[in-house]
């Protein structure tokens, strides 16, 4: 058996041990178990993961949960706060919101307000997620509601052997209502995070969703986020990650409906000897829609960053524009970056445009600095900031922009 | 302070310092002045310790200690300063927070605590006073966009703030307009103590006018050719440098 087919066989197991259970999520389960059993794992010939193996998992990640703990909460940004300790729900650390408009429905199988498993995630740990789910997040917002507080969901996982957290959150933002969310994975020790986020936002909604991956360099993370935009609905997504062991992110963005904007950034941080992979996808269906991404990467020591960025415009699409931007940095000599946009349009009533730039940081600036008593290291990390610089000062979010400054610092400081 | 000893350096490969022989004691304003390509720039580098610029032979001794074996940052630490004859630009770093790590490093590195940011901000407004420079620089990019003049006003309110004791000052009066000379001339004038040593390359006698040296010397093709006091400055100002490079040549012949 190879790897491939050796994780498959471990998520079976786990999946037919979960999908015997009759709750609430008992047809979650029984559907992500179906899709399970038709995809396979990927391998070293698989095209969309060409760059990443899955090698980490080996020691058994996929067949063990990870046990419940007791943690300290992370960060605090304010507002509403949600916290999930290993896949699950922590009420001691957790301030249930309590809005007019806002509903907060726990995935636990105590409630038959499941949604099901979309149809639009593809890979095996998705399906994987649904089979195996034991708590979860559903938010809804009621039309019409502005909620004037971020809500702030928190999943840390934390492991002393190889372990799986399954994670889920799903968000159905009603018209004309407007959300602040932010996720954060947060934690250490050999654990895998296989986290499924489902975004929903109604016609002529305002969605601001924060993703922030800060788990230690041993932890792995695996990621799969959908994004649906839905008539004249604005949304914006912030992605701050640093990399670790493993880290992944399947992203899939859909402009569904007529005047559907998306503006979605990103600052990936490698280190050590991290791996960070992110595949996003925007999908452009139907006329009328925009989307702008920027993405910058800085990779230092032996880290490697894998981007792939692809703007698929359908037929009917027309009038559609769209830009894609994803810049690095190396730091060191050790490290590595793949990047690659894809464009697949077809129809030609488009505006469309997308570059990737690989550089070296610039010698003269890093002679400045040192030159006026900056040592070598904090001047890579000044420069290295600064590179960033612009997106983190385009953070609506105040407190995260300044939690981030230090945290991705310390990440540069590692170097 | 400075003792510079036969000294050979190249760029790139290609020797550029062919033999300069220089000494700086503490208190005395050299001027620096020489052709184009001269040399004068490597100089500057060598004793700031640019990488790429290697010294080949001939030694450059900081209070006694070859700068051979310092990095540049231990050779800011130490007192050195170059303003840069081409200030460089670093985007999404503010000019205050640069100068926060640089001020910082310095006061580490003399064991003392770092200044609070109270005190910082209010040193770097003074500052800013002092060279004329809108307080809104500081939260600029580095340089970022700054017009040629502002980028070397900048320079002076970094050397202002860090004090050092040895500034090499690069070409600072080129392209500042009459106003700015001055206000560079009346920094630079402000810093001029026993223990502080400046080091002026310049092409114009103007700014001599201002910063009056102790000594002069003509750099020519990688050596110092001629060295006086602020009378040489005049007297090459009258006859251009062909009168020196002839001299050499027939004194040679
Ligand atoms: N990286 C390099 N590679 C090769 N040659 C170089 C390099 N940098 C400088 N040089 C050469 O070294 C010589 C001295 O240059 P330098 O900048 O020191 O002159 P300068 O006296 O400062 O001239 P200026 O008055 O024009 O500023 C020049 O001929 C220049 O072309
Ligand atoms: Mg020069």
């Amino acid at each position: 058996m190879n790897l491939a087919e050796q994780l498959k066989e471990q998520a079976l197991t786990e999946a037919r041990r979960q999908a015997a259970r009759e709750d609430g999520l008992a047809a979650l389960r029984r559907e992500g178990l179906a899709a399970l059993e038709r995809t396979d794992f990927p391998g070293r010939k698989t095209e969309a993961w060409k760059y990443t193996s899955l090698r980490a998992l080996e020691d058994g990640h996929l067949s063990a949960l990870a046990p419940a703990r007791e943690l300290e909460a992370p960060a605090d940004f304010g507002g509403h706060r949600l916290v999930f300790i290993n896949g699950r729900f922590n009420e001691a650390l957790s301030q249930l919101p309590d809005e007019a408009g806002l509903e907060v429905i726990r995935l636990d199988g105590s409630s038959e307000a499941a949604p099901g498993a979309s149809t639009e995630f593809t890979t095996p740990f998705a399906h994987l997620n649904a089979a195996a789910l034991e708590d979860g997040l559903m938010l809804r917002v009621a039309a019409n509601t502005a909620v004037e507080t971020p809500v702030h969901v928190c999943f840390v996982s934390s492991a002393d052997s190889p372990a799986t957290s399954h994670t889920r959150l799903h968000l159905e933002l009603g018209e004309a209502s407007s959300l602040d969310l932010i996720e954060h994975y947060s934690g250490d020790g050999p654990a895998l995070t296989n986290a499924v986020t489902e975004l929903h936002a109604g016609p002529a909604s305002r969605l601001r969703h924060y993703r922030l991956q800060s788990e230690q360099t041993e932890s792995l993370h695996i990621g799969s986020l959908l994004l649906v935009a839905n008539r004249d609905s604005r949304v914006e997504s912030y992605q701050l990650m640093q990399g670790s062991r493993l880290r992944r992110n399947d992203v899939r963005a859909i402009l569904a409906e007529s005047g559907a904007e998306l503006d979605m950034r990103g600052i990936f941080i490698g280190r050590g000897k991290s791996h960070t992979d992110n595949q996003v996808c925007v999908e452009h269906r139907v006329p009328h829609c925009q989307s702008h991404q920027l993405y910058k990467g800085l990779a230092g020591d032996e880290a490697r960053l894998v981007f792939n960025g692809r703007i698929h415009i359908h037929a009917g699409a027309r009038q559609s524009s769209a830009d894609l931007t994803n810049k690095n940095l190396l730091l060191s000599r050790g490290a590595e970056v793949d990047t690659k946009p894809e464009l697949e349009i077809y129809n030609d009533d488009v505006q469309c445009s997308h570059g990737t730039t690989v550089g070296q940081m610039d010698h003269d600036a890093l002679f400045y600095l040192r030159s006026r008593g900056v040592d070598e290291k904090t001047a890579q990390r000044m420069l290295g900031l600064g590179f960033v610089n612009e997106l983190l000062q385009a953070l609506p979010h105040e407190g995260i922009a300044e939690w981030a400054r230090p945290w991705l610092g310390q990440s540069l400081e590692q170097q | 302070m400075l003792q510079i000893r036969d000294l050979h350096a190249s760029v790139g490969g290609e020797e550029i310092l062919k033999g300069l022989s220089l000494e700086i004691n503490p208190g005395e304003v050299h001027a620096i002045m020489g052709p184009n390509g001269s040399g004068k720039s490597t100089l500057a580098n060598v004793i700031a310790g640019r990488d790429n610029y290697e010294i080949t032979g001939g030694d450059v001794l900081f209070d006694g200690k070859p700068l051979a074996d310092m990095a540049p940052e231990e050779r800011a630490r130490a007192g050195i300063f170059l303003a840069f004859q081409y200030p460089v630009e670093i985007p999404g770093v503010s000019n205050l927070e640069f100068i926060k790590a640089a001020l910082e490093s310095l006061h580490e590195a003399r064991g003392e605590k770092p200044l609070d940011s109270v005190t910082l901000l209010r040193r770097a407004r003074e500052a800013c006073k002092q060279v004329n420079l809108d307080q809104g620089f500081l939260k600029r990019g580095v340089n970022e966009g700054f017009s040629g003049g502002e980028k070397k006003r900048n320079e002076i309110l970094q050397m202002l703030l860090l004090e050092p004791r040895l500034a090499l000052l690069d070409e600072t009066d080129s392209g500042l307009d009459i106003d700015s000379l001055q206000t560079v001339a009346k920094g630079v004038n402000s810093l001029r103590s026993a223990e502080r040593s400046i080091v002026l390359v310049t092409h114009y006698q103007r700014l001599l006018d201002y910063i009056v040296p102790d000594h002069v010397h003509v750099l020519s093709n990688g050596q110092i050719m001629k060295s006086g006091d602020k009378e040489l400055a005049r007297e090459l100002e009258r006859k251009g440098y062909g009168w020196i490079t002839q001299q050499e040549e027939a004194s040679g012949a």
